[in-house]
């Protein structure tokens, strides 16, 4: 037989096979090869393509542009009139640590105790948490799960919003979260008793870190005790891990900045940041880069202007911060595009609100190589809309992960595809009779 | 021997105040030779202020036995007088208090009743007693009685410590008294209430509260008919249900009884007058802070007011070099509200608004402070004295007996070494009912702070409860003599004040609240200091549950 | 004597049966004309390069080429889009209580006299378009109190000034998950879904008793007769049997949905709004053809059981068959976004752009009992309205100004920027609070503060 006949008999035996197949499928992902044509294409990096092309193969761009050929044996998705963008990354949740805020045997973000620098956010990531798809066919597709509680609760874990185990879902990047303690002048507290309160905090933290200085320095002698908490230090000492520090008020920013000075570790964010645009001179200058948000948020303080935290990681893109932004959330981490959207009205502008939850946010994690925006040779995190992904009205159509078309379902269309329209109505068994 | 001395003046200085008492009364023999040897006074040639405006320089006043008998440039001195040289004196109306707890303890609280869930938890524990009265909560031992009388206050309407409605409050005279009974002048003279609901029961704040009193009014309304009915002719009736609640409520609803509602701030004074509008009883504001745009409402109503003498600690700015241009934009907001509280009465005062003043929240040794602050921000001495002295007693319906020091009314006058609210002047004699109280100018610190240093300085608590360890920080101070302090949230929550903060013997105990999502929610903490250690319990009486609560006194201050 | 204390009697009873506030505020009314702005009516669609002419806080005339008055005010309004106020059917701004959780009924305490006009969340809604709200009692209890409609007149210390003159009367209600959990806490009924249904029908039974004794002493000819113990909770309960009360009930599971309709289908009570009804997309037709409201969360979920299995999508299918629903925020952030809010319901189920500003205007001032005033541009109507730069189911959108009785409350070009209107002069200029977005279910968290854990947690 020939080739052709060997398609024929191809399409009109198994073909039909495969639909079916496919069908029964359509919760399930998929990879191969992909490509995305007639696009209006978002890069990022290197600007808009109006209309263009992007080849997926095997999870990784292949390749990106007006003329690009498409592979033969390429899946081919026409998207004319839509747009394609980056995956967005949502620099801050507890997306797969908590299913349900008010039962606690659902939560596992916070453990017992002050120091716990060693506690695995990944580890702990329910990969089949109903929240995941939620967000995902939102067009969110990474997330930097974190854990939350003491001085030093643990080390969150950046995520792709897709695979079967955590390690499926590493996107290569973690750090310890640090809560910087705060100088936040309580209700009648002098200055002086705040500052007192502030350095009796900060003596735990400098102690810890004192340990953690010594203890990079002798780990390797084969003498050294096991010390799980140093050892996850001694990282951030090394300069191989990232420190996440969280850090609020205009004071505390300014004693953060002043800290980091002292210790000189290299791989330092601040996350939260909500007085940012008090100080955001000070942030600039020490060239740290930041997690700000949520941004729908209040005013940290009565006497500010109503739309302080609207406006806050724009005023901080003024200055030159690098800024990525976070919901904060779990279940709601889908509404990061929106977050960005209030970023973007308030000053920012739309282009560095994009910024802001693509390569910006891979950039502060130190995966801005392999994710954050559609280059050749990065992950397959995309997703195709039908207009500004910020605006409500717009509609996702696709979303790539890793390389995987994931289906555009969860929970919460399901529900909707029941009962839009539920059967039986109010009457059940009653015979219709035609109007 | 000598052990066995000092056991004989211990005892005998404990029964020292009783002796004191009971010869000053029965005027016999009096071991300790402190009773007067007369009651008959003369201050002479003393600069006398009859009542504000009304001046008599290098004048007499005559006390005797209890009442002025004479006031004038040309009085004779009785023979049996005791003469004071008033050269350089300045006598003046003793102070009338609108609304205090001046005499009262506070009583113990409730244990938790088992049938505390209902819509109708018991009265006494949901704090609906108006059917009692203060003189239940009077000791004659308080020291706030000493306390106020140094200050210059001769007569104190007192109300009952509690919740929503504790009870009827007295007017009471502040002498040196043997029973308590001495030192009530008129009792149940007014319903006292306030917006304190009940902890973990109904009602349990200002929602509860409101409708509570709307449906006890418009019950008693109803009771007092049907009593009425039923008094006139039983026949065929049914016998009205004796409710010594509601009965209390009668005078209201008639008007006879004013009803003083404890009513600091803005928010509380206007829910005060909604309920008077809606009702129709009549109104007292008493210890009023925040009344500065009611005054239009005070003035057409005629609604009477005392306004507190409690005032806000005068905000301190940051240090020059530190201001930007929004530190200094909030300090100027800050002091303006500052001066609202400050400038209160002379808001009341152009208003045309007659006024008395409350000690209520404050001591004894920040009256004159706080008076002298509040001519400082415009109110004239002569408006001040009137507060204390001939309004407050027109308010309280007893001008016919004092606010004054005319011939006839009782010998109840503030004497001070200078004018009265001079700064360096000080109170050198108070009269009360005829008696002569004699102070000198240090004697300004109340005991209850005396040892207390142990104590003062800042601490980190840590409570371990159900929930887990949490700590936090409590600041224990000196302020005006007595013990205060201030303790943070758990879990960042916002700071309390303590409250009943008391240091005897090693133990230390205190109480404070916080407000739960509008449900106040008291704990109370007791326990033992050794060194700087402080080991206690801490419980919330609403739910009977207490747990381990220690703190550490941090070292240096 | 006897007959004054009668007739006070009679007065006193008039009085709350009216709901009368004895004190009636003066309110501001504004004149101003609006020019050349697009008009998103809601009720009678979009009209572009159109005027709006207010007189003495009504809206007087609609239409092109309007002339101001002279010394009238005139807004240029060219390119912007104007909306009438957004209404919050469920807020808890401007409250000093939330929750009278101490009792399972207290249908007697009303959130009028809990007002608070100094929260400056006030001034942070309307600066978000919003002109009214709901303050509702919280959701510890099966009966709670009575809410109360304001209109967000930022600047005035006197609550009866933010009053919404003429609205009618609003209860609480709630179901589910809090008031069990408050019995379990306690020991007492309810602690199930069972005893929640079981306490409604004996408070209304109670109601019906004490109802009829009052109507027997009415009737009564007798001139010596004694009037019935009087009960503001029975009063309260009675009048909601009367119709005279609109009732909004806290709920989040279908099955309880259905049953309090059940409930009020048995007692002939008709005018209920379900409030959050996370699962009401489940009963949706159910909801119809009661004639119940819903008003629910655009897109809240998961912080608690009974919201597991909600949907983004409850408003479109509650709209698509036929409910009338609005979105709330039960927060005093989310009320700063309600636009937004409702914008999210194109995503999550194509709803038209008067479909979705509706969920926001129109149709809370319906739940409210208060659509022949407000919730859209109409002659006659209040003149509260607010005005953006962009259309207002745009992310992008933000309010300029904002209007309530032809009165300016919010001007974006002079909002200076502390405008708090009360300061305690003892706390220091630097008291700094983070937002925390779990701290947002204000209403949610009420039930739990029966609890030890959480009056620790002080949350």
């Amino acid at each position: 037989m020939n080739k052709l006949i060997k398609l024929l008999v191809f399409v009109f035996t198994l073909a039909p096979i495969f639909a079916v197949a496919q069908n029964n499928d359509a919760n399930k992902a998929r990879g191969g090869k992909f490509a995305l044509t007639n696009a209006k294409i978002y890069t990022v990096t290197n600007g808009i393509i109006e209309n263009g092309t992007v080849i997926i193969n095997n999870g990784i761009i292949e390749a990106v542009g007006a003329n690009v050929r498409i592979p033969a044996d390429a899946e081919v998705f026409d998207y004319k009139g839509r747009e394609v963008y980056p995956g967005m990354i949502d620099s801050g949740t507890k997306l797969g640590l908590q299913e349900i805020g008010s039962i606690a045997e659902s939560k596992d973000f916070r453990e017992f105790g002050d120091i716990t620098p060693h506690m695995q956010a990944l580890s702990a990531v329910n990969p089949n948490s109903v929240a995941i798809p939620v967000t995902r066919v939102s067009g969110v597709t990474t997330t930097l799960t974190m854990p939350e509680g003491g001085v030093l609760p643990g080390t969150a874990a950046t995520i792709n919003l897709f695979g079967y185990t955590p390690d499926q879902m590493y996107a290569g990047s973690k750090g310890v979260v640090m809560n910087f303690p705060s100088a936040q002048r309580r209700w009648r507290q002098t200055e002086e008793q705040a500052k007192k309160a502030r350095e009796t905090a900060l003596k735990t933290v400098n102690d810890a870190w004192d340990k953690a200085e010594i203890y990079a320095k002798i780990q390797n002698s084969p003498d050294t005790r096991y010390y799980p908490e140093m050892e996850a230090l001694a990282k951030v000492v090394n300069g191989e891990m990232l420190l996440y520090i969280e850090v609020n008020t205009a004071k505390d920013i300014v004693s953060a900045l002043e800290w980091i000075e002292e210790r000189g570790y290299e791989k330092v964010v601040f996350t939260g940041v909500a007085e940012g645009w008090r100080v955001a001179d000070k942030i600039a200058k020490a060239g740290i880069s930041v997690i700000a948000g949520p941004v729908q948020s209040l005013p940290t303080r009565q006497s500010d202007a109503y739309d302080a935290a609207y406006k806050n990681p724009s005023v901080m893109q003024k200055a030159g911060i690098k800024v990525a932004l976070r919901t904060s959330d779990t279940e709601n981490s889908r509404n990061l595009p929106y977050h960005a959207g209030f970023a973007a009205a308030y000053g920012m502008g739309r282009e560095e609100a994009l910024k802001a939850v693509t390569i910006n946010a891979a950039e502060i994690m130190g995966v801005g190589s392999s994710i954050g925006s559609i280059e050749v040779g990065k992950k397959a995190n995309i997703f195709v809309a039908t207009g500004d992904p910020f605006e409500t009205s717009t509609q996702i159509i696709n979303v790539f992960i890793d390389g995987y078309l994931v289906p555009m379902t969860s929970r919460q269309t399901e529900l909707y595809d029941e009962f839009l329209h539920r059967v039986p109505g109010t009457q059940k068994n009653t015979v219709k009779t035609d109007g | 021997m000598k052990l066995q001395l000092r056991k004989i003046s211990f005892r005998l200085f404990l029964l020292l105040p009783l002796l004191v008492f009971a010869v000053a009364i029965q005027a016999q023999s009096d071991p300790t030779g402190k009773s007067p040897a007369t009651r008959t006074y003369a201050i002479t040639n003393a600069t006398i202020v009859q009542a504000p405006g009304k001046v008599l320089e290098g004048a007499t006043i005559i006390f005797n036995n209890g009442l002025i008998s004479s006031v004038g440039t040309n009085v004779s001195i009785p023979s049996n007088a005791e003469v004071i040289d008033g050269t350089d004196l300045f006598v003046y109306p003793g102070f009338i208090d609108g609304m205090s707890y001046t005499g009262a303890v506070q009583p113990k609280s409730l244990p938790r009743p088992d049938n505390l869930f209902t819509p109708d938890p018991p009265n006494d524990y949901a704090g609906i007693t108006p059917e009692n009265h203060v003189i239940e909560q009077i000791s004659v031992s308080e020291n706030s009685i000493s306390d106020m009388r140094q200050n210059g206050f001769t007569i104190s309407h007192t109300v009952p410590y509690g919740r929503m409605l504790p009870g009827s409050g007295a007017l009471i005279t502040l002498i040196d008294a043997e029973n308590r009974d001495d030192l009530v002048m008129y009792n149940d003279v007014s319903m006292y209430t306030q917006f304190v609901g009940a902890p973990g029961a109904y009602p349990g704040n200002t929602l509860g509260i409101m409708a509570k009193w709307r449906n006890l009014f418009r019950n008693a309304v109803n009771s007092k008919q049907h009593s009425t009915m039923y008094a006139s002719n039983a026949a065929g009736m049914q016998r009205p249900t004796r409710d010594r609640t509601l009965e209390a409520f009668y005078p209201v609803v008639s008007s006879d009884k004013p009803v003083f509602y404890n009513a600091s701030s803005l928010l509380e004074a206007q829910r005060a007058i909604r309920l008077q509008k809606e009702l129709g009883f009549a109104l007292t504001l008493g210890n009023l802070k925040e009344g500065w745009d009611l005054a239009p409402f005070i003035k057409e109503t005629g609604t009477k007011v005392f306004l507190s003498l409690d005032l806000p600690k005068e905000p301190k700015a940051a240090k020059e070099k530190d201001k930007t241009d929004e530190v200094k934009h909030l300090e100027e907001r800050r002091m303006e509200f500052y001066k609202k509280y400050v400038t209160q009465p002379v808001v009341m005062q152009n208003a045309g608004i007659k006024f008395g003043l409350s000690t209520m929240g404050t001591t004894g040794g920040k009256v004159k402070d706080n008076l002298i602050t509040l001519i400082e921000h415009g109110l004239s001495e002569d408006a001040t004295l009137a507060a204390l002295t001939i309004n407050a007693a027109e308010l309280l319906k007893i001008d016919h007996i004092t606010g004054t020091l005319d011939a006839g009314k009782l010998a109840n006058a503030v004497i001070s070494t200078g004018p009265i609210f001079d700064k360096e002047s000080f109170i050198k004699y108070v009269f009360v009912d005829g008696d002569k109280h004699e102070y000198d100018k240090k004697e300004k610190k109340s005991s209850s702070a005396e040892g207390s240093q142990a104590v003062i300085g800042n601490w980190t608590y840590t409570v371990t409860s159900p929930e887990g360890v949490q700590t936090g920080t409590m600041i224990i101070r000196e302020e005006s003599g007595a013990l205060a302090g201030t303790i943070s949230g758990m879990r960042g929550g916002p700071d309390a004040d303590m409250k009943n903060l008391t240091f005897v013997d090693g133990s230390l105990s205190f109480d404070f609240s916080f407000d739960a999502g509008g449900q106040s929610v008291e704990i109370v903490v007791v326990g033992t200091v050794t060194g700087n250690e402080y080991d206690a319990e801490a419980s919330i009486a609403a739910f009977s549950i207490s747990f381990p609560f220690t703190a550490t006194k941090d070292e240096g201050k | 004597m006897k007959q004054f204390n009668m007739y006070k009697t009679i007065f006193l009873t008039a009085l709350l049966l009216l709901g009368a506030t004895v004190a009636q505020a003066q309110v501001k009314k504004g004149d101003v004309l609006i020019k050349n702005g697009t008009l998103l009516t809601i009720s009678q669609g979009t009209m572009e390069n159109t005027d709006l002419l207010v007189k003495d806080g009504k809206i007087s005339k609609i239409g092109k080429n309007l002339k101001a008055p002279n010394g009238v005010e005139v807004v240029d309004a060219s390119g912007q889009f104007v909306l009438p106020g957004i209404i919050d059917a469920h807020s808890h701004i401007a409250g000093t209580s939330i929750n009278e959780g101490t009792s399972q009924v207290t249908a007697e305490v009303t959130m009028e006299d809990v007002v608070n006009p100094l929260d400056i969340s006030i001034y942070r809604a309307v600066a978000g378009g919003v002109t009214a709200i709901n303050l509702m009692h919280g959701s510890a209890n099966v009966i709670g109190g009575r809410n109360e409609t304001l209109k967000l007149r930022w600047g005035s210390t006197n609550p009866d000034d933010l009053r919404f003159e003429g609205a009618p009367r609003t209860i609480k209600f709630a179901l589910g998950e809090n008031p069990t959990r408050g019995g379990r806490a306690r020991g007492i009924q309810p602690q199930s879904r069972m005893g929640v249904e079981a306490m409604l029908r004996n408070a209304f039974s109670d109601a019906l008793v004490y109802k009829k004794a009052w109507a027997d002493y009415r009737a009564d000819k007798n001139k010596r007769k004694v009037a019935p113990e009087y009960d503001l909770r029975m009063e309260t309960l009675v009048d909601i049997l009367d119709g005279k009360i609109l009732v909004h009930s806290h709920s989040y599971r279908a099955d309880e949905i259905y049953m309090l309709m059940k409930v009020f289908t048995d007692f002939g009570i008709k005018k209920l709004t379900f409030q959050h009804a996370n699962e009401a997309y489940k009963v949706a037709p159910e909801l119809a053809a009661f004639g119940a409201m819903a008003s629910v969360f655009a897109d809240w979920w998961a912080y608690k059981l009974e919201v597991y299995y909600s949907t983004a999508y409850n408003a479109a299918i509650l709209t698509k068959n036929g409910v009338t629903t609005s979105i709330n925020s039960d927060d005093g952030e989310l009320i700063r976004h309600l636009f937004h809010e409702a914008a999210k319901t194109q995503k999550y189920g194509d709803l038209s752009d008067d479909e979705a500003l509706a969920l926001v205007t129109l149709n809370p001032a319906k739940q409210l009992g208060i659509d022949h005033r407000v919730g859209s541009l109409e002659q006659g109507k209040d003149a509260d309205f607010v005005i953006f730069d962009k259309h207002p189911l745009s992310t992008y959108a933000i309010p300029q100004r904002t209007f309530i009785d032809g009165v300016k409350y919010f001007d974006i070009d002079t909002d200076a920027k502390d405008q708090r209107i009360f300061i305690d002069p003892e706390s220091s200029i630097e008291v700094v609070q983070i937002f925390n977005r779990e701290d947002q279910h204000k209403c949610m968290d009420d039930a739990d503060l029966v609890y030890l854990n959480d009056l620790l947690n002080n949350n």
